[in-house]
């Protein structure tokens, strides 16, 4: 009988291997399936990335409107520009063809290049558009719907897209030259791929940990098997390879399985809104060779684990027959976080050198890593001192059982702890990152921005105002002029802009003086910088400044502007209300022929996408891992009674009522579970401030949730080993049976 | 003889398999007796269901003069854990406690102070010859030291009767006869009733009474002259 069928006719006549070959290939299911999962992200970035490539210029020239002449590869010419409605994005894309050319070799989801005065839009915009009033969306983009976008030309399928036609002349004034639409190469979305990165780390260790729970389950009668075998002449090769056998069979079974859910892991995350929307179920396609690597490297691990987790029996049998006395832990270990913590952050110190976050990755690993080798050691010190002060027979248990074997305590707890560790990392992360979105804007609430010059301004502000009125608003829009000053040794922005229209207009508070008048910091004299071919002059603006000292700029009223002065830029700027926002815009673009306008919700709109995809995610990951965690600790318990179940057999036929010994066993899962969770939270907290310090110097908020995935991960832990008390009721039922 | 344990028309069967067949028996206060037969004759479920470990089928067992077969599990644990004293084949020690915590859980169990507990589970260890061995774990004891010290867990407690389930199983000739003195003398002191199933007829031979059983039917109790 070879190894194989060994393993075989010991998986059909022991029930116990049923119930841990059944869990492990459990476990390398959801393992293989979510690192597949996982693995996909950056590929369905891309997918998408490439699908809106015609969306975004890649000109021929660095801009055209600087330019003279055309270059000979351009066929078109385009400008791409962000809108809202209700809060949503839509990308605006003009474009102009230059040559028949244009209409060749056409992006997918595009079967044609608008003519001038005609627009291409997404199925949602086209809903949306005939849902309201033409005033609030449908005549922004001057042009007539004469089709629709197809799914291969959107980012996602609830895009809002318009793609507009136009002749040259007619396109807005920042317009490129390009070769086709659809030019340029697609990257992956680095943020998504840095977080499936770190979603490997901490979903993969679960379910490892998972499996590992498993397998432990039948571990105590398999020493016993296999050590007899082994003390019956097998060689430590064949005692290896029937182990490698066994487990083989879960980890294979499990792997094909994971294979065969992918796709339905992958249905469900195309519904995970990602960058402003959901997926399309192909962008999660992955190459044959990186699945066929998955499905070969996940169970190659968990064989590699349990093969290496039989030394004792391969080179010591009569050890694992008899028992023997554990040795007890090196204090050592209580070194592997602060190293780890140490490493982890000079690879954040150095990650700008070496540009990669690769380092900073493996230093995460690391650290994920180094809880699982101070735990068993507190896991011991918290059961000396339970042996010492237990005054209830529960505690003198739990206190024994913890000293005893500290390893297997601590590893029911090891899935939750990384849960709470990932945890304690984003809610560090998120409040920290919410701070700083929309810091320091330079733009008011409900106020709309197009950003011109001093030429077009004027034409902007009267054709706008027409628009308005004509849509019976009372809001108008007005301009505001940017210069460089300098009052004493600090360089401001000086804003040309009456006071009055200034408290309407930017996000300043000012008290108005009854007379055009210079507002600054201080009272001290302001020169204004203008610039004469190459030479730059200081000119001193005529009048003392009001000083007002809440503000971060000089405001200038446009007729104390000297004449010689050019301005550096000008904003033709519209306030809007609530009520009156979507035509609002709706008369601006309609006046600015699709020019850029951007408003302070716009900007923090973008922000607030971003943070509300990495809190999804955070939910996600952290629901997962403590789910997995959970799995683990709950196996971990049932395992740790089937492991003592003649003792604990015995303990009942003598009168040991169950609820005593679920009390003991809940002890034993739940105390080491809420030390090293509490330590894990600190640890994930420690690790999302340096995060942070990445992309911030701002300091991070740390807000009272953090205790969340600590109580959690305690909740868990001890909710899991509640599954002791069915666990007992079995052995209750028939004490003294043979196992 | 007034009768302390008794057990009447007992029957246990295991699907179509009776492990007992109909058994009356009676053990009297501070009364030792031996249960021999053959293996699978139906001794150890004998002593499990004269023990409340498991229902009979059918039969009553009383104890005194309450019922027990008629208890409900949780009554029946308390009651084992207070009038009855066990000792198994291997011991069956937690594995993790000293000699000392292990006799004395049964005391912790039963609600008695750390203090006590320990000075009693002290005090029974030296008397089975184990003084100083008070805080070795099972896995560095002897197999016959181990079956002491289960023998001291049985009866710290004073139970009213002792169930030994072939208490020397795992242990040489001669220190098996020297647990069964050890347990014989230990039952002698507190006046408990000692219930010991034993295959071994040398074993029985030392005991008073010995009641021998086959397909799950007494076939014959002989008391020793």
């Amino acid at each position: 009988m070879n190894s194989f069928q060994l393993a075989v006719r010991v998986l059909r006549v022991d029930r116990r291997t049923q119930v841990s070959t059944t869990l492990t290939a459990l476990g390398v299911a959801v393992a293989t399936g979510l690192v597949l999962l996982l693995v996909s992200l950056p590929f369905a970035t891309q997918a998408r990335a490439e699908r809106v490539l015609w969306q975004d210029p890649h000109p021929t020239y660095a801009d055209m409107s600087d330019s003279a002449g055309t270059d000979p590869d351009a066929t078109l010419e385009i400008v791409t520009s962000t809108d809202e409605v209700d809060g949503k994005v839509i990308t605006r894309v003009d474009v102009a063809p230059l040559s028949a050319a244009a209409a060749k070799d056409l992006p997918p989801g595009i079967d044609r290049i608008p003519g001038p005065g005609e627009m291409l839009q997404s199925p949602e915009l086209a809903q949306l558009a005939s849902s309201r009033p033409a005033a609030e969306l449908a005549d922004r983009f001057g042009a007539k719907p004469v089709g629709l976008l197809g799914e291969g030309a959107l980012m996602f399928p609830e895009q809002l897209v318009a793609l507009v036609g136009h002749t040259p002349d007619t396109m807005p004034a920042n317009k490129l030259q390009q070769a086709r639409l659809g030019d340029g190469s697609a990257e992956p979305d680095e943020l998504l791929s840095l977080l499936a990165g770190v979603g490997v780390v901490v979903l993969l260790v679960p379910s490892l940990v998972l499996v590992a729970s498993a397998s432990r389950l039948t571990a105590a009668r398999r020493e016993r098997r296999l050590a007899a075998l082994r003390l019956a002449g097998a060689t430590p090769m064949q005692v290896t390879a029937m182990v490698a056998a066994e487990t083989g069979l879960a980890a294979v079974a499990g792997a094909v399985v994971g294979v065969a859910m992918s796709p339905v892991l992958h249905a469900a995350a195309t519904w995970v809104s990602w960058d402003g929307g959901t997926w399309l179920a192909h962008d999660f396609v992955l190459p044959w060779y990186v699945t066929v690597l998955v499905a070969l490297v996940v169970p190659v691990l968990v064989v590699g684990a349990a093969v290496f987790g039989l030394r004792r029996v391969v080179n010591t049998p009569l050890m694992a027959v008899g028992g023997h006395t554990r040795k007890p832990l090196s204090v050592v270990r209580l070194a592997a976080v602060p190293v780890a913590v140490g490493f982890f952050f000079w690879m954040l110190m150095t990650v700008n050198q070496t540009d990669s976050m690769l380092p900073v990755l493996v230093a995460l690993g690391l650290l994920m890593w180094s809880p699982t080798v101070v735990g068993p050691w507190v896991t011991s010190a918290l059961g000396g001192v339970f042996t010492k002060v237990w005054r209830k027979p529960a505690v003198l248990l739990a206190g024994r059982r913890l000293r005893d074997d500290p390893k297997s305590a601590y590893r029911a707890s090891a899935g939750v702890v990384l849960a709470v560790f990932a945890g304690s990392m984003a809610l560090t992360l998120m409040p920290s990152l919410e701070g700083e979105s929309g810091y320091r804007s330079p733009y008011r609430e409900s106020v709309l921005y197009l950003a011109s010059d001093e030429e077009q301004a004027p034409a902007v502000v009267e054709a706008a105002n027409e628009k308005l009125a004509r849509y019976g608003l009372a809001e108008r829009a007005a301009t505001v002029g940017f210069v460089s000053v300098r009052q004493g040794s600090t360089d401001l922005t000086g804003y040309v802009v009456s006071c009055a229209n200034a408290q309407v207009l930017l996000p300043v508070r000012v008290s108005c003086v009854d007379h055009p008048a210079i507002y600054a910091p201080s009272g001290s004299s302001v020169e204004v910088y203008s610039y004469d071919g190459e030479d730059e002059r200081q000119e001193p603006l005529a009048g003392k400044p009001v000083a007002s000292r809440d503000l971060p700029m000089v405001l200038i009223d446009p007729s104390l502007v000297p004449a010689g002065a050019s301005l550096s830029g000008v904003d033709v700027a519209m306030p809007a209300s609530n009520a009156s926002r979507e035509t609002a815009r709706t008369a601006f673009l309609a006046a600015s022929g699709g020019a850029q306008v951007i408003s302070k919700e716009m900007m923090l709109g973008d922000q607030n996408v971003q943070l509300a995809d990495l809190r999804r995610v955070t939910v996600i990951g952290l629901v997962t891992a403590s789910l997995l965690g959970g799995l683990s600790a709950a196996i971990s318990t049932a395992g740790s009674v089937l492991d003592r179940r003649k003792t604990f057999g015995a303990l009942m036929a003598a009168g040991t009522p169950v609820r005593t010994l679920a009390r003991a066993l809940r002890a034993e899962a739940a105390l080491p579970a809420l030390v090293a969770t509490i330590g894990a939270g600190a640890l994930g907290t420690v690790v999302g401030v340096g995060l942070f310090g990445l992309v911030s110097k701002s300091a991070p908020v740390l807000s009272p949730w953090l205790a969340a995935p600590v109580v959690l991960g305690a909740l868990v832990a001890l909710l899991a080993a509640s599954v002791c008390t069915p666990a007992l009721n079995r052995v209750r039922a028939e004490p003294l049976a043979d196992e | 003889m007034t009768s302390l344990l008794s057990g009447r028309g007992l029957v246990k069967h295991y699907g179509d398999a009776y492990a007992l067949a109909g058994v009356d028996i009676d053990i009297a206060a501070g009364e030792v007796l031996a249960i021999v037969g053959p293996s699978g004759s139906g001794k150890t479920s004998l002593l499990h269901v004269l023990a409340g470990i498991l229902k009979a089928d059918q039969g009553a067992i009383t104890l005194g003069t309450q019922r027990i077969d008629q208890l409900s599990e949780t009554r029946r644990s308390e009651l084992r854990r207070t009038e009855f004293g066990f000792v198994f084949q291997s011991g069956m020690l937690v594995a993790e406690l000293t000699a000392e915590e292990n006799v004395a859980l049964p005391l912790l169990l039963g609600g008695r102070d750390r203090n006590m507990a320990v000075s009693t589970a002290r005090n029974w260890l030296g008397r089975v010859g184990l003084a100083g061995k008070e805080t070795r774990r099972p896995g560095e004891l002897s197999g016959g030291e181990a079956q002491r010290v289960a023998i001291a867990r049985s009866i710290a407690h004073r139970p009213k009767v002792i169930f030994a389930d072939e208490p020397t199983g795992a242990l040489d000739t001669k220190t098996g006869h020297a647990t069964i003195e050890t347990l014989m003398g230990a039952a002698r002191e507190t006046g408990a009733a000692l219930v010991i199933v034993t295959h071994d007829r040398d074993i029985a031979a030392m005991v008073p009474r010995t009641v021998a059983i086959r397909d799950g039917r007494i076939e014959h109790s002989a008391v020793a002259a």
